[in-house]
C-alpha cells in the first residue's frame, strides 16, 4: 500500500456516480453537506464522445470491455457459470444515463403494491414496496422538472396523479410514432408520447436536444441531453461541496467498533490504495454491483457480507427483458431518425389483469431496428450474408421499425447474483455471478407483450410483422434491480423503507437494488426520485442531530 | 513509423506466427495503411467478403474496402478509437491496451485458422485456392461452412434460438463465419474513418443520409429532423429561434 496522505474524513460517501450516485450527491450538496464521490470509471466530457457506432456498441467505448470487468451467468446452483457480458451498464461518471435514449415513464400507484393486487405468486417473492406511490410523487416531479423532461401530463390514463405537468412538452412526433399511433387508435388503445430524457425547448440555461442518428447506446458530443452527467453532476459540482473522484474502485466496506461503515477502501487511479472514512455511506453502484460490494466486504461480524446475516443480499434480483414485435412498411418511416426510440408509448398492458392469465404487465413503445445502422441489430429472418442478406438491407432499413416491451419478471429467492469463484476482474476481484431461471409467468407475459405488439403494427397497417419472443431473461436491458430489496421486516428485507440497511446504520442503497419488484417500466426515473427521497432524509436527519 | 508496418507490434501470438508475420509485414510496408494480412491472407478474406455483401447495381463488400477495414483493426491496437471529432485515432493505454492487445491476439488468430479451413475445403472440392473460384463454388463453401458452424451465422444466440434484441455481442466467442459476417457488415456500414464504407457506399445502398463526416455530429451540425418528422423541422427550429 502506498502512502499518500488520508484523504479527510467526508460527511457522506457516495459509493457510484451514476443515475442515483449523481441524484443523491445533487441533493445532499444543495442542502449544504460535503460530500465525497467514488465512481470506478472515468469521467468522461462531452467532447470524448462521438456519432461512432463501432466504437460506442462494438468495441466496448462505453459498454464495459469483458475482458477487464468479466461477469458470469448459469442457470442453476448447481451449474458452471459461463462468461458473458450479463446486464452491462457503462461504467463512467454518469453510468447508463451517459449512452440512453432515455424512456421516463412514472411507475403506478399499482406498482407499488403488486403483493396485495395478485396474490402470492407460487415460484416468485412478489413483495409490495413500503413506500406509495404518493410518498413518491413530489419527487418525480423533481427529477421530471431538474431534468427538463418532454412529455405531455395527463395522456398516459394510467399514470397516478401527478402534482405538475412536464417541464417541456413532447419531442415532435416522429414518423415511426405515427404509425404507433395510428395503431393504437385503430384497437382502441391509449397511446401517449413517451416522456424523454431530451429537451423539446430551451430549458432552464441549456440548449433544445439535438435531433440525431446517434443517440441510443452513443454518448452525446452536444451535452443537449438529459443526464446525470449533463445535469446532476454539474449541478453538485457546483456548490463546491461535492469531490467528485472519478476511476477510483472501492474494494471494500470496513466496519468501526460499534458495527457501522467506518471507511471504503478504494484503489486510485494510480493504482494506490486509499481509504475514505465518513459518516454516512450510500451504494450507488447498480444493483448488481452494489450487492457485490457488500458480498466483498466480509467481517467477523458479517462474515457473508456486510448486512447479509439473513443471506438476501443479492437475491430477488431482476432485469426486465427487451423485445420486439418488427414491422415494414410500403412508406420511408426512417426508425433511426431521432434515435429511433421517439416518441410513443402505450401502458395498455401495464396493469394486473387476471383476466390474461399471468401477473402483471408492461410498458410497450415505438422503437428503432438499427443504432442506428444495421450492424448490430437485423430484422429477424433477415439471411445472414449473400445477395439476399444484401437486399434485406436495401429494402427494408428505412421501412421498418419496432414495437418493444419492457418485460416485468418476477422477482425469485433463488435468482440472484453473487461472487464467482474462479473468475475475477482486472484488479483481481472476484467478478459478480448471476444464476438465474426466469419465472413460468415472465414467458407468457412476454408471450402477451410481443402479440399486442404485433397487432399495433398490424393494425398501422404493416405489410409484414414477426415477433421475437422473450426466450430468455438476457439483461439485455441494462436494467438491474432487487439486489437489496427494501421493506418493513429485517427478515425478509436488506433495507428499511428509507433504503437504509436494517444491519448497518449508516449504510444506505439508492440505485435499483432496493426495489421489491422490477414493474413493467424503465426504472432510471424512480430510481432517481427514490434517491432524491432518501437523500433528502439523510440530509434532514443531519440537520436535526446538529442543531440538537 | 507506425509500429505495426515495420513488425515489431508487441501483440502476442505462437512464435511461428510471429514469423510470418513479421516476414509479410515488411512485403506491405509500401501501404499507406499499417495491415496484417500477407497478400494471400487479404485475397481470401476479401473474396470472402465479396460473397458476403456482393456486388450488384450498387457496390458491395469490394468496393467499400471492407477487406481493408479487417485488415486495419487486425493491425494492432492504434486503430481501435477514431478520435470523435474525426481527427485520428486513440492512443490507448493501462488496462485498455492490455485487453486490446489480447483481444487483437485473439481476432488474429480465429483469422487465420479460419483463412485455412476456407483453402483446405477449396483445395479438397475444387482443387484451387479459395480465392480463385468462382462465385458458385466459393458461395458453396460458405454455405457449407455456415451448416457445419456450431453457432448462427447471424450471431449472438445458443443454437436453436433466435438471438435476443440489443444484445451486445463479444466477437472473441464468435466463430469464424460469424465474425467473419459481422466484420464484413461492420466495415460495409461503419463511418468511412475505419477504412471500410468508401465514399459512404454503404450507407449510399441502403439510405442512410448519415453525416459527412465524424465532426458533424461531433459539432452538432449532423440533424436528422428532416427524417424524422413530416413537417417538424421548420415548427422546431421556429420554436427555438434564438435558443
Amino acid at each position: 500500500m502506498a502512502h499518500k496522505a488520508k484523504p479527510s474524513r467526508a460527511e457522506v460517501c457516495i459509493i457510484g456516480a451514476g443515475a442515483s450516485g449523481a441524484a443523491a450527491a445533487k441533493v445532499l450538496t444543495g442542502k449544504g453537506v460535503r460530500v465525497v464521490a467514488l465512481e470506478r470509471g472515468p469521467w468522461r466530457r462531452k467532447e470524448t464522445f462521438g456519432g461512432d457506432e463501432l466504437a460506442n456498441i462494438n468495441r466496448y467505448n462505453l459498454w464495459p470491455d469483458p475482458s477487464i470487468n468479466p461477469r458470469t451467468a448459469r442457470t442453476s446452483g448447481t451449474e458452471h457459470a459461463h462468461l458473458e457480458m450479463f446486464c452491462p451498464v457503462p461504467q463512467m461518471v454518469g453510468g447508463g444515463t451517459v449512452h440512453w435514449q432515455g424512456w421516463l415513464p412514472r411507475f403506478t400507484p399499482n406498482d407499488f403494491r403488486l403483493r396485495t393486487i395478485a396474490g402470492e405468486v407460487k415460484g416468485a417473492t412478489l413483495a409490495d414496496w413500503p413506500i406509495s406511490y404518493e410518498e413518491l410523487e413530489p419527487y418525480y416531479a423533481k427529477v421530471e422538472w431538474a431534468f427538463g423532461v418532454s412529455g405531455q401530463a395527463g395522456a398516459n390514463k394510467f399514470e397516478g396523479p401527478r402534482s405538475v405537468g412536464y417541464p417541456c412538452p413532447p419531442l415532435p412526433v416522429s414518423r415511426y410514432a405515427e404509425k404507433f399511433n395510428k395503431g393504437c387508435d385503430a384497437l382502441g388503445w391509449n397511446a401517449f408520447p413517451t416522456p424523454q430524457a431530451a429537451l423539446s425547448r430551451a430549458f432552464n440555461g441549456r440548449e433544445p436536444t439535438v435531433i440525431s442518428a446517434f443517440a441510443q447506446q452513443h454518448g452525446d458530443p452536444t451535452g443537449t441531453r438529459s443526464s446525470a452527467l449533463n445535469v446532476f453532476v454539474p449541478d453538485a459540482v457546483r456548490t463546491g461541496l461535492c469531490d467528485l473522484r472519478a476511476e477510483c474502485y472501492v474494494r471494500e466496506l470496513t466496519l468501526d467498533r460499534d458495527g457501522a461503515v467506518m471507511s471504503a477502501i478504494y484503489q486510485d487511479v494510480d493504482g494506490d490504495l486509499v481509504e475514505q472514512e465518513a459518516d454516512v455511506f450510500i451504494l450507488a453502484c447498480g444493483a448488481l454491483e452494489s450487492a457485490r460490494l457488500l458480498l466483498l466486504s466480509r467481517s467477523g461480524r458479517f462474515p457473508n457480507g456486510l448486512a447479509n446475516t439473513n443471506d438476501l443480499v443479492g437475491r430477488n434480483v431482476t432485469f426486465h427483458e427487451y423485445s420486439a414485435a418488427v414491422g415494414l412498411f410500403d412508406d420511408p418511416i426512417y426508425a433511426w431518425a431521432g434515435g429511433g426510440y421517439v416518441s410513443a408509448s402505450s401502458f395498455q398492458f401495464y396493469e394486473h389483469d387476471e383476466r390474461r392469465g399471468h401477473v402483471s404487465g408492461g410498458h410497450l413503445a415505438c422503437a428503432g431496428v438499427g443504432i442506428p445502422l444495421p450492424i448490430n441489430w437485423r430484422l429477424p429472418d433477415a439471411p445472414a450474408w449473400g445477395a439476399a442478406a444484401k437486399q434485406n438491407d436495401r429494402d427494408n432499413f428505412n421501412h421498418s421499425m419496432a414495437v418493444a416491451m419492457v418485460l416485468h419478471d418476477m422477482p425469485r429467492h433463488g435468482n440472484r447474483v453473487d461472487l464467482d469463484d474462479a473468475v475475477k476482474d482486472a484488479w483481481g476481484l472476484p467478478a459478480a455471478r448471476i444464476t438465474l431461471t426466469p419465472h413460468d409467468n415472465d414467458l407468457k407475459q412476454g408471450r402477451f407483450l410481443i402479440d399486442r405488439a404485433a397487432d399495433i403494427l398490424e393494425a398501422a397497417g404493416s405489410k409484414k410483422v414477426q415477433k421475437v419472443y422473450a426466450q430468455r431473461v438476457t439483461g439485455n436491458c441494462s436494467h438491474q434491480h432487487g439486489t437489496l430489496r427494501m421493506g418493513v421486516d429485517p427478515a425478509t428485507s436488506v433495507l428499511d423503507k428509507y433504503c437504509r440497511a436494517h444491519e448497518v446504520d449508516n449504510l444506505y442503497a439508492v440505485d435499483g437494488s432496493p426495489f421489491p419488484t422490477a414493474t413493467g417500466a424503465n426504472p432510471t426515473l424512480t430510481i432517481m426520485a427514490n434517491a432524491w427521497r432518501v437523500a433528502d432524509r439523510i440530509a434532514d436527519d443531519r440537520g436535526s442531530s446538529a442543531r440538537k | 513509423m507506425d509500429e505495426a508496418v515495420d513488425g515489431e507490434h508487441d501483440i502476442s501470438l505462437p512464435s511461428s506466427e510471429q514469423t510470418v508475420i513479421k516476414r509479410k509485414r515488411k512485403d506491405m510496408s509500401h501501404q499507406d495503411h499499417p495491415r496484417f494480412f500477407d497478400p494471400h491472407q487479404r485475397a481470401t478474406v476479401a473474396a470472402a467478403m465479396a460473397r458476403i455483401i456482393p456486388t450488384d447495381d450498387v457496390p458491395g463488400a469490394s468496393e467499400a474496402g471492407c477487406v481493408d477495414f479487417i485488415d486495419l483493426y487486425l493491425s494492432g491496437i492504434d486503430h481501435i478509437y477514431a478520435k470523435p471529432d474525426g481527427s485520428g485515432f486513440e492512443t490507448l493505454s493501462g488496462v485498455t491496451a492490455e485487453s486490446w492487445t489480447r483481444r487483437i491476439g485473439i481476432l488474429r488468430q480465429k483469422y487465420i485458422e479460419g483463412i485455412g479451413v476456407l483453402d483446405a475445403e477449396a483445395r479438397k472440392r475444387f482443387d484451387a485456392a479459395f480465392f480463385q473460384l468462382d462465385a458458385e463454388q466459393q458461395d458453396e463453401i460458405l454455405t457449407a461452412l455456415e451448416h457445419s458452424g456450431s453457432q448462427p451465422a447471424c450471431a449472438g444466440a445458443p443454437p436453436g434460438e433466435s438471438p435476443a434484441l440489443q444484445q451486445t455481442l463479444t466477437e472473441t466467442d464468435l466463430e469464424f463465419l460469424p465474425l467473419l459476417i459481422m466484420h464484413t457488415r461492420q466495415g460495409f456500414y461503419c463511418d468511412p474513418i475505419y477504412g471500410g464504407n468508401k465514399n459512404r457506399v454503404g450507407w449510399d445502398a441502403i439510405g442512410f443520409p448519415g453525416p459527412t463526416s465524424l465532426m458533424e455530429v461531433f459539432t452538432g451540425r449532423f440533424t436528422a429532423l428532416p427524417w424524422f418528422a413530416e413537417g417538424e423541422e421548420e415548427k422546431y427550429r421556429e420554436a427555438n429561434r434564438g435558443a
